[in-house]
């Protein structure tokens, strides 16, 4: 490193400008990471956090549960099936609710399963549901100013009281409300808990005209899920392009200027491995800076972010997504270290060796 | 003897041409020995320059750099008897633009894995670079330049120093003074010194002088 820092120092302009290119794409990869989670989370937290192992759909509906419909009667079916250690129905109901019987509007998307299942979840805020006429809500309603014991009608249906709050539980950009399935006959989706050892077993035993889904599957099977997530996921991609190509554009020029220096330093005795490690160095140097500053300013518009903003920033997708720009910086050097590599000690005699 | 250079040919190929740019040459440098090699250019000056300091091997006989024959080692190794064996001014001196004249000499320790190694302090004030210590090459006179260029071949202790046209870029009286301070050196710490040098008015300060005319020598 001791010729690494030094030359640092001393073209710190040239660095500082690359430096400023890195910063601003690492903190551009960065938000629209967060905006992606962020967005996920708001389409499909619900049924990210679905205590199940596999949903149950019918064939035609391909992996949409709002598009599948399958008799209540399944559920007694799918329940005896050898290897199923659990089941509950669930609907899904985008609706729109009329708060306290007032002029306040809610989308909404109910969640019609068992009270007593296991897709019913944690409670952050109150209780959870023991009638049929109250529901638990996601906690983002708060923020329209519902509370406990708030009451939501839907259409011509009867009232409904809000007995409990629960987090994460968003579903196609909406809240979600959880609430009794009995009385209805037609159901969506039964969502099993079962040993993945026995899920041929199981297929067997529902036949040709069902679906098992993982959790996963559900979430591509959401229309704009995948839609959304595949253009975000396309602009990450192409910013680790531009990075890697920047970086290598970058490095390669300087190191070509300094074909020179390489050469005599070669001819005084340096090691071609000790000459790559300083071009590594620096790379890395450079690139953890940038990084760490990009970190910096990404939680800096993160503050700055309205509150409901889709914007999601977790420690451990913040490293993942730090290592993969320094992989793709330190690829970006290789051509570069090609180049030391290949440079010639004799360059540092004039005339020689040509 | 610290140099022995044995019936040394260098034929470059270029295509089904053959260009001798070295043929047959030996060349013998004992303890104290400061020898010059002069010749019209594209004579082969450089080439039996870069061949005595082990930047290129010779298509055909043997160097013997301190004893040792250099045919056998491996690139590894013959970096390392280069770092240990060779001390190199280069024309232009050669200096890296980033390195304070301090850390031009320190660079040489850091490469040997030799920290421990003070000579540089007492070098560059035996030089009368002293005031010099903090300051950039692009800062430094030519002359300056020049004389870290072999304070920086000298502080490794190596047993030849190899000059490739020190006085290129210099008016005649600082060239003289640099040769001048290389043959001192040399002759005081028993060195051995092989110069390529087109500059006739320095010869008088090298014990002996060979000419180089299409690869052969000519003494």
């Amino acid at each position: 490193m001791f010729l690494a820092i030094r030359e640092l120092i001393h073209a710190k302009f040239r660095y500082v400008l690359i430096g400023f290119i890195m910063v601003l794409v690492a903190s551009l990869i960065f938000i629209i990471s967060g905006l992606a989670k962020g967005l996920s989370a708001d389409n499909a937290s619900a049924i990210q956090n679905l205590e199940t192992d596999y949903i149950v759909v019918d064939a035609e509906a391909e992996s949409d549960i709002t598009k599948s419909f399958i008799d209540r009667e399944k559920l007694d079916e799918i329940e005896q099936i050898s290897g199923v250690e659990k089941a509950n129905t669930l609907s899904i109901r985008m609706m729109n609710a009329s708060v306290n019987g007032t002029e306040q509007n809610e989308d909404v998307a109910l969640f019609v399963t068992e009270a007593d299942g296991m897709l019913i979840p944690s409670i952050t805020e109150g209780n959870s549901i023991t009638q049929d006429n109250e529901v638990i809500a996601d906690s983002m309603l708060k923020r329209e100013g519902l509370k406990l014991g708030d009451t939501l009608k839907f259409g011509d249906e009867s009232e409904y009281t809000i007995a409990g709050f629960a987090d994460k539980q968003r579903y196609s950009h909406t809240s979600v409300l959880y609430m009794e399935a009995s009385g209805r006959d037609r159901i969506n989706a039964v969502t099993i808990q079962a040993n993945p050892g026995k899920i041929d077993e199981i297929k067997n035993g529902i036949g040709n005209d069902f679906d098992i889904l993982t959790a996963e599957e559900a979430l591509q099977g959401i229309p704009s899920y995948s839609s959304e997530q595949a253009s975000l996921n396309m602009m990450i991609v192409f910013l680790f392009v531009i990075a890697a190509f920047v970086l290598a554009a970058f490095f390669y020029v300087i190191t070509l200027q300094k074909r020179d220096q390489f050469g005599v330093l070669k001819a005084l005795g340096a090691k071609t491995i000790y000459l790559v490690k300083s071009l590594l160095g620096q790379v890395v140097l450079i690139s953890v800076i940038c990084i760490a500053i990009a970190v910096g300013l990404t939680m800096g518009i993160k503050a700055l972010l309205p509150a409901d903003m889709p914007f999601l920033l977790e420690v451990s997708g913040l490293i993942q997504t730090s290592l993969l720009v320094l992989t793709v910086s330190v690829i970006g050097a290789l051509i570069s270290l090609v180049q030391v590599v290949n440079i010639d000690p004799v360059e540092a005699i004039e005339g020689a060796g040509k | 003897m610290t140099l022995v250079m044995e019936n040394v040919s260098k034929v470059y190929s270029d295509g089904p041409k053959e260009f001798k740019a070295l043929d047959d040459v030996s060349l013998e440098l004992q303890k104290g020995e400061f020898v010059a090699i002069i010749g019209p250019s594209g004579s082969g000056k450089s080439t039996m320059l870069s061949i005595a300091g082990a930047l290129l091997s010779p298509t055909s006989g043997t160097v013997f750099l301190d004893g040792e024959n250099t045919a056998h080692l491996s690139k590894r190794k013959i970096t390392e008897k280069r770092l240990e064996k060779i001390g190199f001014v280069f024309q232009a001196a050669n200096l890296i633009p980033y390195l304070k004249v301090r850390d031009q000499l320190r660079v040489i320790n850091v490469i040997a894995k030799n920290k421990a190694n003070s000579k540089g302090r007492e070098l560059l004030e035996h030089f009368g670079l002293t005031h010099r210590t903090n300051n950039y090459p692009n800062e430094l006179s030519g002359g300056e330049r020049q004389r870290v260029a072999i304070a920086r071949a000298l502080i490794n202790d190596p047993k030849i120093i190899l000059a490739d046209e020190p006085t290129a870029s210099l008016d005649s009286q600082r060239g003289r003074e640099v040769v001048e301070l290389l043959a001192d050196e040399i002759k005081s710490r028993g060195k051995s010194g092989l110069m390529v040098t087109h500059d006739e008015r320095v010869l008088d300060l090298c014990d002996r002088v060979v000419t180089i005319r299409d690869g052969r020598l000519e003494e």
